[in-house]
C-alpha cells in the first residue's frame, strides 16, 4: 500500500513536470484519491478516431506497479478490442503482459498504439471485429467514425 | 501362460459342471471335507511371473528420488554444456526435462536457443555509478542494494520481492520468470529467487520446480491417490499399464483412474459419465437397504458376501442381488450361478412381480441400473473387504494365532486370501462395466461372457464365504481344532484357483472375446472347470464319478461337450449352443 502510493507519487510529479511532452495524453489524478485517476487521450491520426478526444479512467489495486492497473474507456468507442457498452479493454500488457516497469503514461501510449492497429483475431466487439475479419475496411471505418463523432467530439453548434 | 497344462487339466474335469455347481452353491458345505487337487502349481508360477513382469516397466519415486534425479540431470547437463547449473535448469525446464532434446536444439543453434529461453550469451553487469533509479519503485538508491538479472536492468531489493512474490502466488509460471523490464527477455532463474525472495516463495518456488519436473515429462506422474507423494517413472511400450504405487493405491498410467483392467480406458471414462451423470438417480434406486424377500423388513447389507441370512425370527436366506431365495441358486438353477444375468426367461416365475418386472423391462435406465448396482455392489464389497484385511492384520490375526495355537507365520494364507478377494471384488467390478457396453446383438458373445462372469462371480463368493464364515468359527473356538489344518488347505486352495481363474477371465476380456477359439478364453474356460474339480468335494455323486470316467468330450450318452467353452450340448445339435464352435467331426 505504502509502496505503491510512493510508486504513484512519483508518477504524479512526473506528469506536472513533463506536462508538454506528450501532448495526445493528458493524466489526472483524482482530487481526493491517488488510486484514481483518469486520462484524456486524442485519437491517432490517419485513424477513423482521428480528431475525437476519448477519455480512459484506472483503477489502481494496492499492489500496484506488482499488478497492472484497471482501465476503461469511458467515451464510447467502436472498435474490436473495447467491449462496446463497458468500455473494458483486451490488452495483453493490461492481463499477463504487465510488467511492472510500466507507468501509466506508457499504458496511455500503449492503448493509443491499439487504436491504431486493432487485434480483431481476439475481439472484445464482435460486430467491428467481424466487420474488419472479413475485410469490409470500409464499413469498419464509417462506424468507427460515426461514433468518434457523436460521442467523441464537441458538438457543433 | 501355458495353456496345453490347463486345457490337460480341463479335459479330464469339464463335463463335471453340473454336479460341481449344485453342491457349491449350497454353501452349506462347511462341514465336509475337502479334497483338494494341487495339480496346476505351475500356472501359479506362471502369474506370479507376470505380476513380477508388470512391475518392471515402472518406478516408484520418493520425493528424495525426485530430487536426487532431477539434481542429477542439471549437474550433467551443466557439465555438458559448461553452463550455470542454474541456467541449466532453466533450459531443462524449458525442455520439458528432456535431456536429449536439450542436447539437439542447443547444438544445433546455441544462439537460437539462449534467446527463446533468455539466456544472455554476454551478461551485462550493473552501470557502474554510485546511485541508481529501481525500474519499479522509481526511488534512486545505492548501487550496492540494487540487483539484476543477466541484463543489468536494476532493480531494488524491495521491488524484486514483491515482483518475484507476485509471480509466485500466481502459480507454476514463476518458473519461466524474466527480468520485469518489458523490453527484456533475460530469464530469472532459481539463483536469483534465493538470493532475492523471502523465505516462503523461496520453498514454494523450489516446490513448482519438483513438481514441474514430475508434471512437465512426459514419463513421470504423480500417483493420483490423495494425500500421496509418491510419483511413478513409466517405461512405456512394454505391456500392461497398471502401476501400484507404494501408498498400495493401483491405478492405470494412461488414465490415471483406478485399475480397471479388463476393461479399457475409454470405456471406464464412458462408464464414469455416465455414473456422474445418473448418479442421482441411482442413489434414489439404490437406497441402501433392500427389504427381506419374505418378511420386507429392510436389511442393510454389512458383510461381504451375497449370501443374506435374515435376522431371527424370519431366518430366512437368499442372495443379495436377485433377492431369490438362496436354496434356488443351487441344483435348480441348473448349477448356473444367475445372478449375473439380465435376462429373466429362464427364472421366469420363480421371482415376484415387482421383481420380475424390474428385470424384464427393456428401457435402458433399468438396464443400466442392473449393472451400475453389481458394479456398485462389487465396490462396496471391495471396500469392506479392504477394512476386513486391515482389521485382520491388525488384530484377528494375533487372536487366531492365540485361539488356534498357530504361529503367525503360518497364517500368512489368510492374509493371501483376503487380498485376493480385494483384487478379485475390483476385477468383478468392471466387468459389469464390460458387460454394460458389450453389444447387446452379440448373442454368443453375451453368452458366454455371462457365463465366465457367473463363473468367477461363484468363484470369489467361495472364496469370500471361506474367507469371512468359516473362519469365524475358529477365532471363537475355545480351543484348538484340529479341523483348521483342512481350512488352511482348503482356503489357500481357494485362492489359488480363484486367482488363476480371474488372470484367465482379465486376459479373456482384454482380447475381447474376439476369437472363441483362441488359447486365452479357452484356458479361462478350462481354469473355470479346472476350478471345479478343486473345488469339488471329492466325487460324492454317483453322476461325478460316472463323468470323471467317461472322460473328455463325449461323456454323457446324448450330450457332448463343447471344447471350446464347455458348455454341455444335446447330441442332436452339430454346433455348439452356446458358442456356436462346430462340433469336431
Amino acid at each position: 500500500m505504502q509502496a505503491s502510493r510512493a510508486r504513484l507519487f512519483k508518477e504524479y510529479k512526473e506528469v506536472q513536470r513533463e506536462k508538454a511532452a506528450d501532448p495526445d495524453i493528458q493524466l489526472v489524478c483524482d482530487d481526493s484519491n491517488i488510486f484514481k485517476w483518469t486520462a484524456l487521450i486524442k485519437g491517432p491520426s490517419e485513424t477513423p478516431y482521428e480528431g475525437g478526444v476519448f477519455q480512459l479512467v484506472f483503477a489502481i489495486p494496492e499492489q500496484y506497479p506488482l499488478l497492472p492497473p484497471q482501465v476503461r474507456f469511458l467515451t464510447k468507442i467502436f472498435h474490436p478490442n473495447v467491449h462496446f457498452k463497458s468500455g473494458e479493454i483486451c490488452l495483453d500488457i493490461l492481463k499477463n503482459a504487465w510488467s511492472p516497469a510500466w507507468t501509466l503514461q506508457s499504458v496511455c501510449r500503449a492503448i493509443i498504439a491499439l487504436m491504431a492497429h486493432p487485434e480483431p483475431d481476439s475481439p472484445l466487439n464482435c460486430d467491428s471485429g467481424n466487420l474488419l475479419r472479413s475485410g469490409d475496411i470500409r464499413g469498419y471505418r464509417s462506424m468507427a467514425r460515426m461514433y468518434t463523432r457523436l460521442a467523441a467530439m464537441p458538438k457543433k453548434g | 501362460m501355458d495353456s496345453d497344462e490347463d486345457m490337460h487339466d480341463a479335459n479330464g474335469s469339464e463335463s463335471l459342471e453340473d454336479d460341481f455347481y449344485s453342491e457349491d452353491m449350497g454353501m452349506e458345505s462347511d462341514d465336509e471335507d475337502a479334497d483338494y487337487d494341487f495339480g496346476n502349481e505351475e500356472t501359479n508360477d506362471d502369474a506370479e511371473d507376470i505380476t513380477f513382469h508388470r512391475q518392471q516397466n515402472y518406478t516408484i519415486l520418493s520425493e528424495s528420488d525426485i530430487h536426487q534425479r532431477q539434481e542429477d540431470d542439471i549437474s550433467r547437463l551443466s557439465t555438458v554444456l559448461s553452463i550455470s547449473r542454474f541456467a541449466a535448469c532453466i533450459l531443462l525446464r524449458h525442455y520439458k526435462w528432456s535431456v536429449s532434446m536439450v542436447h539437439e536444439e542447443w547444438f544445433a543453434d546455441e544462439h537460437d536457443v539462449r534467446q527463446v529461453v533468455g539466456l544472455l550469451e554476454n551478461p551485462v553487469e550493473i552501470p557502474n555509478v554510485r546511485e541508481l533509479t529501481c525500474g519499479i519503485c522509481f526511488e534512486t538508491y545505492p548501487r550496492n542494494i540494487m540487483s539484476a538479472a543477466a541484463c543489468g536492468h536494476p532493480f531494488c531489493g524491495a521491488c524484486w520481492r514483491g515482483y518475484i512474490g507476485t509471480s509466485v502466488s500466481d502459480g507454476p509460471g514463476c518458473l519461466m520468470l524474466r527480468c520485469p523490464d518489458p523490453s527484456c527477455g533475460a530469464a530469472i532463474g532459481q539463483d536469483m529467487v534465493n538470493k532475492l525472495a523471502t523465505e516462503e516463495d523461496k520453498k514454494k518456488y523450489a516446490r513448482y520446480l519438483l513438481r514441474s519436473y514430475i508434471e512437465d515429462n512426459r514419463k513421470t506422474k504423480w500417483c493420483p491417490a490423495p494425500g500421496c507423494e509418491f510419483a511413478v517413472d513409466f517405461v512405456f511400450g512394454s505391456g500392461s499399464n497398471d502401476v501400484c504405487c507404494k501408498c498400495s493405491y493401483s491405478f492405470c498410467w494412461h488414465c490415471t483412474e483406478e485399475t480397471h483392467r479388463p476393461v479399457d480406458c475409454g470405456t471406464v471414462a464412458k462408464w464414469i459419465l455416465k455414473n456422474s451423470a445418473e448418479s442421482e438417480n441411482m442413489n434414489w434406486i439404490l437406497a441402501n437397504s433392500k427389504p427381506c424377500p419374505k418378511c420386507k423388513r429392510p436389511i442393510e447389507k454389512n458383510q461381504g458376501c451375497m449370501h443374506m441370512t435374515c435376522t431371527p425370527p424370519c431366518k430366512f436366506e437368499f442372495c443379495w442381488l436377485c433377492l431369490g431365495a438362496w436354496s434356488e441358486h443351487g441344483e435348480r438353477t441348473g448349477g448356473f450361478y444367475a445372478c449375473n444375468r439380465y435376462e429373466v426367461a429362464k427364472q421366469e416365475g420363480l421371482y415376484d412381480e415387482s421383481e420380475r418386472r424390474r428385470e424384464m423391462a427393456k428401457n435402458s435406465l433399468e438396464r443400466y441400473t442392473h449393472y451400475y448396482e453389481r458394479w456398485a455392489t462389487n465396490q462396496s464389497s471391495r471396500q469392506k473387504a479392504l477394512a476386513d484385511l486391515h482389521s485382520m492384520q491388525t488384530e484377528k490375526l494375533e487372536k487366531l494365532s492365540e485361539k488356534q495355537s498357530q504361529p503367525g507365520s503360518q497364517l500368512k494364507f489368510i492374509i493371501e486370501a483376503w487380498s485376493q478377494i480385494v483384487e478379485c471384488r475390483r476385477v468383478l467390478k468392471w466387468t459389469y462395466a464390460y458387460g454394460y457396453y458389450l453389444p447387446e446383438h452379440e448373442h454368443a458373445k453375451r453368452q458366454f461372457f455371462e457365463y465366465l462372469q457367473g463363473e468367477a462371480e461363484s468363484g470369489l463368493e467361495r472364496l469370500h464365504q471361506c474367507a469371512e464364515k468359516e473362519l469365524q468359527i475358529y477365532l471363537e473356538a475355545d480351543s484348538p481344532m484340529k479341523e483348521f489344518s483342512d481350512f488352511r488347505t482348503k482356503l489357500a486352495g481357494l485362492t489359488s484357483v480363484t486367482r488363476n481363474y480371474f488372470e484367465n477371465l482379465v486376459r479373456a476380456l482384454e482380447t475381447g472375446l474376439k476369437d472363441v477359439d483362441s488359447t486365452n478364453s479357452q484356458a479361462a474356460c478350462s481354469q473355470s472347470s479346472n476350478s471345479k474339480s478343486v473345488c469339488g468335494k471329492g466325487s460324492k455323486s454317483g453322476k461325478n464319478k460316472a463323468a470323471r470316467s467317461g472322460g473328455p468330450s463325449r461323456s454323457l450318452d446324448d450330450h457332448w461337450s463343447c471344447d471350446r467353452c464347455t458348455f454341455f450340448n444335446p447330441g442332436s445339435a452339430t454346433t455348439c449352443q452356446m458358442c456356436e464352435h462346430h462340433l469336431p467331426t
